[in-house]
């Protein structure tokens, strides 16, 4: 009968027991939790390449206080030097007291020497780290990509607000930039191409910008060759000047390591044959005098066959329309957006040309950009183990570019 | 059990005895032919004007015989009994009926005129209509079964009268339409306050512990209501109704927790709408218990949850702020229910100075002095308001908000997901009065889905709900 | 509320039982089966809905495990085989719990929490014990749509970002591969052992155990979708993705604007998880009851005991999950299918030569 007593009042002391654990864990706070005010919320990271192995520049928000007046955010940029991008961080911890949270960095960006080794070795903390969203947005940059992060942008109050601005959808649209995430770096990284490509970013200060920043580097020249003036050169670290960044060029990686630099002309003709591209623009010419064309809509393939010999296609389908010409022009030629067949014509030969060099461009890198071992391989186990070791050497190209005017 | 003699002297003696109060009186008379009568009545709640009218008057020139027929063929009261038991006598004269006693008569007469002290029917502050009847139950049970019995004008409309109390002998009406309603229920309903060993119960509430199956339990097990109509529609429904005299609040059984998300005036306005409400209600629920808990858990555990830009805002705001996030959302929302439970005792003069301490004090002040972040104070105030979107269910939606809260400070958002578990697995396994909890949802019923969280029109509503297993299915023809 | 409707064991089936799936066990298949990861999935789950039809009919007689066992052996042994079948759901508890653990670690937190942390869950198990067996179908009423929301929610952010071509070419990881994966996935499949300890609570309807197989199928469609979407978006890192269902979906592009959207539809599922990885240990709660006798307290002492001595063994294999779960699904994996695929085949097989018997 006790025993019995003592059992119907069980549950209610066991309730009173976790009431009172309950509440005692709510007032002393301390489970190793790590709570907001003891958080570097870090919105983007800059890793470079030192003698002693990393240096990792982080940007760490930093919230303004009650007074919102002024609105945006601010930030502060730390830089930390280790063996590994790991010690890096944890050098970062021990210089703030701030524990580094990478949950929101949305910005890996590479150091141009950083890039030239396979980058998965600086990378791979990212990787393995659970609480590290690997959908963040991955780029190279000009020079040091530390300057690049502690730079002062003239457009946003952070750098790496600034920087990803450029990689938005819009950017993305525009054909001028090609985007890509960590999760798709690695999945190419140890995908049977182990090829791929980051948007390169270059730093320059706001008064030179003017006139372009284009460069062409590395690769095939371009053959259009309008617009882009050979321009911007280094300008990390010119002081506390404000800061204006493109990423009109792509970098491209074989084996985790950066092999070559595509120009704009071929950013955008790798862009044009993603079918990335709506409502960007591209430049052409009528009787010598510069027009540009809207594209309005973009249909580019990249196929591969493998009777004999692999050969691949290249095909592109673009609809424009007339956007702007350099010359003056009566209003009834306004009111127009058809295209003559000599711009047309020009255009898909200016696309074309584009192709062929972004083509080259990715066979002399050996970097097989257009995932043409992938393809192989989904396609035929057989093809693929016969083809696999020179692929791109092996594969000739079926180049075409169509231009539609709308009507 | 002694009973009266006819012996008038020694009958009011032993009356007396039992009934020693000095607030119980007695009136002597003799008719014109020398029979003697004794009144016996509780002064404060005897109708004396009645009294004289109905009894004493016509008995003056009584000429009959001693015997209780022929001295009630006289009477004028309408309500008139006999009894010859002290015991019952005085339990009548303790109700207000006065005892009317008279020399040579083995039996007494309990004639009924009670004083009634009521309020007049008024709509219930606490469940305001827009569309819909506005009258509401009152403390006495007579005029709220009047209310009843004017909405049903059928014989198969039962009020079984039962005295619960031993010492208040508060009369308690079961209400229940024959044929419709499940005779197990009425049965176990009748038995379980049989049961009750009380001295006083001096309002509804007290009845529920008695009927619930889990009496210790947070969640409600009956239904209440201050509204004949509702009352009403569930009787029709097949429930049993409770009506406790002292009580503006009537009880129906069985209780399924779906009920305190209908309105009254969700039958009165379109289907669409009403099933618009609902789901508005139990939205407003939902984030009433859930977002001071998520908002704390994900400042102290999961800083994900937030969009980076509101982050950084929330981290702004709570730079300066002297307390941990947790102590924060605690003390707001302490503050909020000290607020809440001083406004609805307070008088209502003083509310207007309570509002301006409140708004003010608190609202500006606290956040401009550091005290408190604006985001803690938006949460809580939604929370505050949601909470109401269901009023019925106050009592424990704030007990679960603070619980939530306290978990989510120690635990996190697992604490939340676990007590989420904790709470699905206890209701799903109440049951009161052969009714589930949280049916029609669990165990499924898609039949009885249409009266839910979602409304039909009542056209497609032509059978009672099949939970509550009416031997009368059927209401619509 | 003694009895478990037949929709009650269609929802569980079709809705709350593939939830248990969609942890670990993608990264554990594309690590052995790569791209081929779908193959062993497929098999494991036409395996298991054979055997639960195989529990489903032998609900029909109406009679608990042990009243089973006590007709085709005799008491004594009856006793025996009961245990033995409680400790193997209790063994098989382990995995999902520890699972579960890892799970809520990584997803419910931003930085890596004290042990104590999922203590809580511990007593949720016990007081899962302590509720009446049947009365637990009815959560099923109300899991079940939400594990569909939170299923359907995740594969409508996350199939976009998915390449399905990387599910090509079908093969490449070739039948050791295939064998590998299949051996290694064993220890997730146990749901129709699940249902064994509900045996003679099973409110039987015609046609039950087909039916009831049809849905654990069509659950399993979900699974197999869910897995192609989950390879297609990590491809070659597939492996790396240890929590699966909560990571397919935040390359969803509205996140960007809206926050983790994507955390209503992975709390909705972990809720779900959360139930069903307590239903091993009230299994074994179950058929312990079963063997030696049901008593008022007894259901939730031994829902204590069995939660402390679970809460036990995870804070002793805190930091040896790789070794438990290789030696699970790399060693031990062949009592899995003993348990699940031959008890029922084999309990069934006694009940129908007992039944030719009976009619002889």
């Amino acid at each position: 009968m006790k025993l019995r007593k003592f059992l119907h009042t069980v549950p209610m002391k066991i309730y009173l027991i976790l009431l009172a654990v309950v509440t005692f864990a709510f007032f002393s706070n301390d489970f190793g939790l790590v709570d907001i005010q003891k958080t570097a919320i870090i919105l983007a990271a800059g890793i470079d390449k030192t003698e002693a192995g990393y240096s990792l520049t982080a940007q760490i928000a930093v919230p303004k206080g009650t007074d919102r007046t002024t609105g945006g955010t601010s930030s502060v940029e730390i830089e930390a030097e280790g063996q590994t991008v790991s010690d890096c961080i944890s050098l970062i911890f021990s210089k703030t007291g701030w524990v580094p949270k990478l949950v929101f960095c949305d910005l890996i960006v590479l150091g141009e020497e950083a890039a030239k080794e396979d980058v998965v070795a600086s990378l791979n903390y990212f990787l393995r780290n659970d609480y590290m969203p690997d959908s963040c947005l991955l780029a190279v940059c000009e020079g040091k990509a530390g300057e690049l992060i502690s730079s002062k942008s003239a457009i946003d109050d952070a750098s790496s607000l600034a920087i990803e601005k450029l990689f938005s959808d819009a950017a993305v649209r525009s054909g001028k930039v090609v985007t890509n995430t960590l999760k798709d770096f690695a999945i190419d990284y140890y995908g049977v191409s182990k090829s791929s490509y980051l948007p390169f970013v270059r730093m320059t200060d706001q008064a030179g910008s003017q006139g372009g920043s284009s460069s062409g580097s590395s690769g095939g020249g371009s053959s259009g060759g309008s617009g882009g003036s050979e321009s911007g050169g280094p300008s990390g670290g010119a002081g506390d000047s404000e800061k204006i960044y493109s990423a009109e060029e792509t970098a491209i990686f074989k084996n985790g390591a950066m092999v070559g630099l595509l120009p704009r002309e071929q950013t955008l003709a790798f862009s044009l044959l993603q079918g990335n591209m709506f409502t960007g623009t591209v430049n052409s010419e009528e009787g010598g005098k510069p027009v540009t064309l809207t594209v309005m809509k973009n249909e580019g393939s990249v196929s591969l066959k493998t009777d004999g010999a692999p050969r691949a296609e290249l095909s592109l389908e673009v609809t424009v329309r007339l956007c702007c010409r350099g010359t003056t022009a009566a209003m009834q030629d306004i009111s127009s957006d058809s295209v003559t067949p000599e711009i047309i014509s020009n255009t898909a030969d200016r696309l074309d040309g584009y192709i062929r060099d972004l083509w080259q461009t990715a066979k002399d890198c050996g970097c097989d950009i257009f995932k043409l071992g992938r393809m192989l391989y989904r396609s035929s186990l057989k093809e693929y183990a016969r083809w696999k070791d020179n692929l791109l050497d092996a594969t000739e190209a079926d180049i075409s570019a169509k231009v539609i005017s709308m009507k | 059990m002694k009973n009266i003699s006819g012996k008038l002297k020694g009958d009011l003696k032993e009356l007396k005895k039992l009934l020693p109060a000095e607030d119980i009186l007695t009136f002597e008379f003799t008719s014109e032919k020398g029979l003697a009568f004794a009144l016996v009545y509780a002064d404060p709640i005897t109708d004396k004007e009645l009294l004289g009218e109905q009894v004493i008057e016509p008995l003056l020139n009584y000429e009959g015989k001693p015997a209780a027929a022929e001295v009630g063929k006289k009477l004028t009261s309408p309500e008139l009994r006999t009894e010859k038991s002290f015991e019952k006598l005085s339990a009548e004269i303790l109700a207000g009926n006065p005892v009317l006693l008279f020399e040579g008569a083995d039996e007494a007469i309990i004639a009924g005129t009670k004083k009634v002290f009521t309020r007049a029917v008024a709509e219930p502050s606490t469940d305001v209509v827009v569309k819909g009847p506005r009258e509401g139950f009152i403390e006495d049970v007579k005029i709220n079964t009047s209310l009843v019995r004017r909405r049903f004008k059928t014989g198969e409309l039962k009020m079984d009268m039962v005295e619960v109390g031993r010492r208040s002998k508060t009369v308690v009406a079961v209400c229940y339409l024959e044929g419709t309603s499940t005779k197990q229920v009425v049965e176990d309903v009748k038995k379980k306050l049989g049961e009750i060993d009380i001295d006083y119960i001096p309002d509804s509430s007290y009845l529920t512990h008695f009927l619930a199956s889990r009496p210790y339990s947070l969640v409600k097990q009956v239904g209440t209501t201050e509204k004949p109509d509702i009352f009403c529609a569930k009787i029709a429904e097949g429930r049993v109704g409770l009506l406790v005299d002292g009580s503006p609040i009537a009880l129906t059984v069985p209780y399924l927790l779906i009920e305190d998300f209908q309105s009254s005036e969700d039958y009165f306005v379109p289907a669409y709408r009403a099933t618009f409400t609902r789901l508005l209600r139990l939205f407003a629920l939902i984030v009433a218990i859930y977002l001071p808990a998520f908002y704390v858990a994900a400042q102290l555990f999961k800083l994900q949850l937030f969009p980076v830009k509101l982050l950084l805002t929330i981290a702004g705001s709570i730079r300066d702020i002297p307390f941990s996030p947790s102590l924060e959302m605690l003390l707001v929302l302490l503050v909020l229910e000290v607020l809440n439970e001083a406004s609805i005792r307070m008088p209502k003069y003083v509310g207007m100075a309570l509002s301006v301490v409140g708004a003010l004090v608190l609202g500006e002040t606290a956040v401009s002095a550091g005290f408190v972040s604006t985001p803690a104070i938006i949460i809580i105030a939604f929370s505050g308001i949601g909470l109401y979107a269901v009023p019925n269910l106050i009592e424990q939606t704030s007990v679960l908000r603070l619980v939530m809260l306290l978990v989510a400070g120690s635990v996190g958002t697992y604490g939340i997901v676990l007590v989420t578990a904790f709470v699905i697995l206890y209701l799903v396994t109440t049951e009161n009065f052969g009714a589930p909890l949280v049916a029609p949802f669990s165990p499924l019923n898609a039949h009885d889905l249409r009266d839910s969280l979602v409304k039909y029109n009542l056209g497609s509503l032509p059978t009672r709900p099949e939970l509550l297993k009416s031997p009368n299915r059927r209401r619509l023809r | 509320m003694n009895k478990i409707s037949a929709r009650q064991i269609y929802l569980f089936l079709a809705c709350v039982a593939p939830m248990g799936k969609l942890i670990l066990l993608p990264a554990q298949l594309a690590n052995f089966s790569k791209n081929d990861l779908l193959f062993p999935l497929l098999v494991h789950l036409i395996l298991q809905a054979a055997a639960v039809f195989c529990v489903l009919l032998l609900s029909k007689k109406g009679e608990t495990l042990y009243d089973l066992l006590v007709s085709a052996f005799g008491k004594i042994a009856a006793k025996i085989l009961a245990t033995v079948f409680a400790l193997f759901l209790l063994f098989a508890a382990l995995l999902p719990l520890l699972e579960q653990k890892l799970f809520v670690q990584n997803v419910f937190y931003d930085t890596l929490p004290s042990v104590v942390s999922f203590a809580p869950y511990f007593l949720f198990a016990a007081f899962v014990c302590a509720k009446p067996l049947a009365g637990f179908g009815r959560t099923w009423d109300i899991l079940a749509p939400l594990a569909a929301v939170g299923l359907v929610g995740i594969l409508a952010l996350s199939a976009p970002n998915a390449d399905y071509g990387a599910l090509m070419p079908a093969g490449a990881s070739g039948g050791a591969g295939f064998l590998k994966g299949a051996a290694a996935g064993f220890p997730w499949f146990y749901d129709a052992a699940l249902l064994i300890p509900l045996l003679g609570h099973i409110d039987y309807k015609e046609g039950m155990a087909w039916k009831g197989a049809l849905f654990y199928l069509l659950g399993g469609a979900f699974v197999l979708f869910f897995f192609a979407t989950f390879y297609g978006i990590f491809q070659e890192t597939a492996v790396n993705q240890l929590f699966a269902f909560s990571s397919t979906s935040k390359y969803y592009s509205g996140i960007t604007m809206l926050g983790r959207i994507d955390y209503v539809f992975i709390y909705a599922i972990a809720l779900v998880t959360a139930f069903y990885c307590a239903l091993p240990v009230q299994g074994c709660v179950e058929c312990a009851l079963q063997a030696y006798g049901r008593k008022k307290y007894l259901p939730t002492i031994l829902g204590v005991l069995l939660s402390a001595l679970l809460f036990a063994l995870s804070l002793l294999l805190d930091y040896k999950f790789a070794d438990v779960l290789q030696a699970i699904s790399g060693t031990v994996f062949w009592l899995f299918p003993a348990f699940c695929l031959a008890v029922p085949a084999l309990l069934l097989l006694f009940l129908l030569k007992g039944g030719r018997r009976e009619t002889a």
